[in-house]
């Protein structure tokens, strides 16, 4: 009976065998051609069919080669959603809020992930930051982003 | 032309006010992130190219380069002050210099880094002068078999270097190059994993890419292990070197200085590796070797030199063969190709003033970053007060904009955020993200020469091992994956990496 010595390295080759079918099988149009003049999809189905190969490579030798293995650290996932969420709300509200009250909002939120963050720090932070970003890219670097945007009453444009 | 007009031109360029403006920012930034540990220049580079899409093309590399090289200088301060190195590069620092301070000896420590780094760089920045332009001369006479297999070269190597499993270091080359692939293909014009996004049109961005991958995911592996940092400084004296001392340091910084040279032009290398590799070589040989450990001056001399070295001349295969050895390198091709330059043999004679400029700004923020380190040694010791959880927010919040700017839409930030999701995934399961950038990077010129070099020799593969230069190459790709497959140096390696 096969026993996985290597839970990690399992879950790592068989993760590179999926990646390579994603691209194998959203590329199934693309057409391959011959070694002589290729196609667009001859390129990334090589590579493709390469990564399988080490993909099976990396989950037969987590089967055979047992490692000691230090353990993770404890997972964190405040940390990991806010953070990887944060920046996608940003993108997501920053044409209609504007500039200055989306970026107090991310900073804010994204604060959060700290366990040694206090609100006071956090949301003096965030109007710096605000302030900051504002000055800095709409005035000086003029990115066409305004500093608040249509949804706020008074202020935005 | 001889290579003081070359230089001449170069200082005409390095020293117009507004690049040594450019110039003395990124030493300055350069410094701060590597006193900061948490931020390193990849992160830093990927976050600050959007803004230099403005600048001159001259301007833009000079800072660039600035904050790579003073990210060497700043690493080293907090190593040998507060026992932490701000960057891969300065860990073994920290054994010997941590130790000189505690001695009180920490003014020596600092002294002999920043001159024997000071050397290190000038020398390195010569031979960048005096290699360049040949090796150049060569590689212009490549066709796109010789490219294909230099590349091959580059990332076989880059793989040998790069710490972990061999075979997951591939697979993430793979996996960059795939990723490359993404966009327009250049010889049929056929959209390859597009989605109907026209964002995805000119491929997924390298920027956002990036900062995903190096920038949003290093924080998230440092909020895993977030640690209170109470810092106490003694206050530093005795800058000056005594007699002894030079005598004692001559020899270790002159081995640190060729070895990193050496060990900085390889793909793969650079400022870590050249560290490392010097200070087990001092264990060695110094006659002092005895005193390693507790406080020897050698210690300190050799890693420091020598991870200079290498940062300098790692830029050797970026601007000469258009090939980047390491992450940094990789951001620097991008900068250039945001430009509007083409990464190649072709820049030293296509754009004489941005590479002699880039040379010379070298030497000259070197000299800069000396300066500035010795005397404001308390300003960077108090930005090591400013706690993580204010700064992190901050850098995402820059991340944030950065990835906006690129082309002023919102889908930057969502690949942004989307990579480092996939990036903190790839490093919990112990895949190294450096190998996946460059052949992200790489991807698109393999392919494009693969594809011509097969149309020119009418798909007969024999074509790479028919060109002699390109054999050359290959051989020596098979002869370094041969030798860290070999176990005695694998054990080495692994050892070195462990240290």
């Amino acid at each position: 009976m096969l026993k996985i010595r290597n839970g990690r390295d399992f879950v790592g080759g068989a993760a590179m065998i999926a990646v390579s079918l994603m691209f194998i099988g959203f590329g199934r149009e693309l057409d391959i051609g011959n070694s002589f003049q290729m196609g667009p999809g001859y390129f990334p189905v090589m590579l493709s069919l390469l990564l399988i190969g080490i993909g099976v490579l990396i989950m037969v030798q987590s089967l055979v080669v047992a490692v000691r293995d230090e353990p993770d650290a404890p997972a964190n996932w405040k940390a990991y959603i806010l953070v990887i969420l944060a920046p996608v709300l940003f993108g997501l509200a920053l044409s209609h809020l504007g500039l200055a009250p989306t970026m107090f909002l991310m900073v804010g939120a994204v604060s959060c992930a700290s366990r040694y963050a206090g609100w006071r720090h956090s949301i003096a932070l965030a109007l710096f930051m605000a302030i900051s970003s504002v000055v800095l890219f709409t005035r000086l670097l003029s990115l066409p982003v305004s500093a608040f945007g249509p949804w706020i009453p008074f202020l935005g444009n | 032309m001889d290579i003081f007009s070359d230089l001449l031109l170069g200082a005409a360029t390095a020293f117009q006010p507004v690049n040594l403006l450019y110039g003395f920012i990124g030493c300055l930034l350069g410094t701060a992130i590597g006193v900061l540990p948490g931020l390193g220049p990849t992160a830093t580079i990927a976050m600050l190219l959007p803004i230099t899409f403005g600048l001159q093309p001259e301007s833009a590399l000079i800072m660039l380069a600035g904050i790579f090289y003073g990210a060497q200088y700043g690493g080293s301060t907090t190593a040998i002050l507060i026992n932490l190195p701000g960057e891969s590069s300065s860990v073994v620092t920290a054994i010997d210099g941590y130790q000189m301070a505690r001695n009180g000896r920490a003014g020596a420590a600092l002294a002999t880094a920043a001159l024997g780094s000071f050397f290190a760089g000038t020398v390195a920045t010569l031979l960048l002068a005096v290699a360049a332009p040949p090796l150049a001369a060569v590689a212009l006479k490549f066709g796109p078999a010789e490219y294909f297999s230099l590349m091959i070269l580059g990332l076989v190597a880059s793989v040998a270097l790069a710490s972990g499993s061999l075979l997951k270091a591939f697979a993430m080359i793979i996996f960059g190059l795939l990723l490359g692939s993404v966009g327009t293909d250049v010889e049929s014009g056929m959209q390859r994993y597009i989605f109907g996004i026209p964002e995805l049109y000119d491929g997924l961005n390298f920027v956002a890419v990036s900062m995903g991958i190096f920038g949003i995911c290093e924080i998230l592996r440092n909020l895993e292990n977030e640690h209170e940092r109470s810092v106490g400084v003694k206050k530093v004296t005795g800058l000056m070197l005594t007699r002894d001392d030079f005598r004692r340091i001559r020899g270790p910084v002159l081995r640190g200085t060729a070895l990193g040279s050496f060990l900085g032009v390889l793909p793969g290398g650079g400022a870590m590796l050249s560290s490392f590799a010097a200070y087990a070589l001092e264990k060695r040989i110094s006659p002092n070797r005895a005193e390693f450990g507790k406080g020897a001056i050698e210690a300190v001399a050799a890693p420091e030199s020598a991870n200079n070295a290498g940062a300098q001349t790692s830029f050797i295969p970026m601007l000469t063969l258009g090939i980047p050895g390491n992450p940094v390198m990789a951001l620097m091709v991008g900068a250039m190709i945001i430009q509007g330059i083409t990464p190649g043999p072709n820049v030293i004679s296509e754009e004489p003033e941005l590479f002699w400029g880039m040379i010379v700004s070298m030497w000259s923020g070197n000299l800069m970053l000396v300066v500035l380190n010795l005397p404001l040694i308390g300003l960077w010791v108090r930005m090591l007060a400013i706690p993580y959880h204010l700064l992190f927010p901050a850098i995402i919040g820059f991340c944030c904009i950065g990835a906006y700017s690129i082309n002023n839409s919102a889908f930057d930030i969502f690949i942004m955020a989307g990579f480092s999701a996939v990036g903190f995934a790839l490093s919990k399961l112990h895949f190294e993200p450096a190998p996946l950038l460059l052949g992200f990077i790489l991807g698109p010129m393999l392919e494009e020469n693969l594809r011509r070099a097969m149309l020119i020799s009418q798909g007969d593969p024999t074509i790479f091992v028919r060109s002699p230069l390109s054999l050359l190459l290959l051989g020596v790709a098979v002869v370094v994956l041969g030798l860290v497959l070999a176990p005695s140096i694998s054990r080495k390696r692994d050892e070195a990496f462990t240290e």
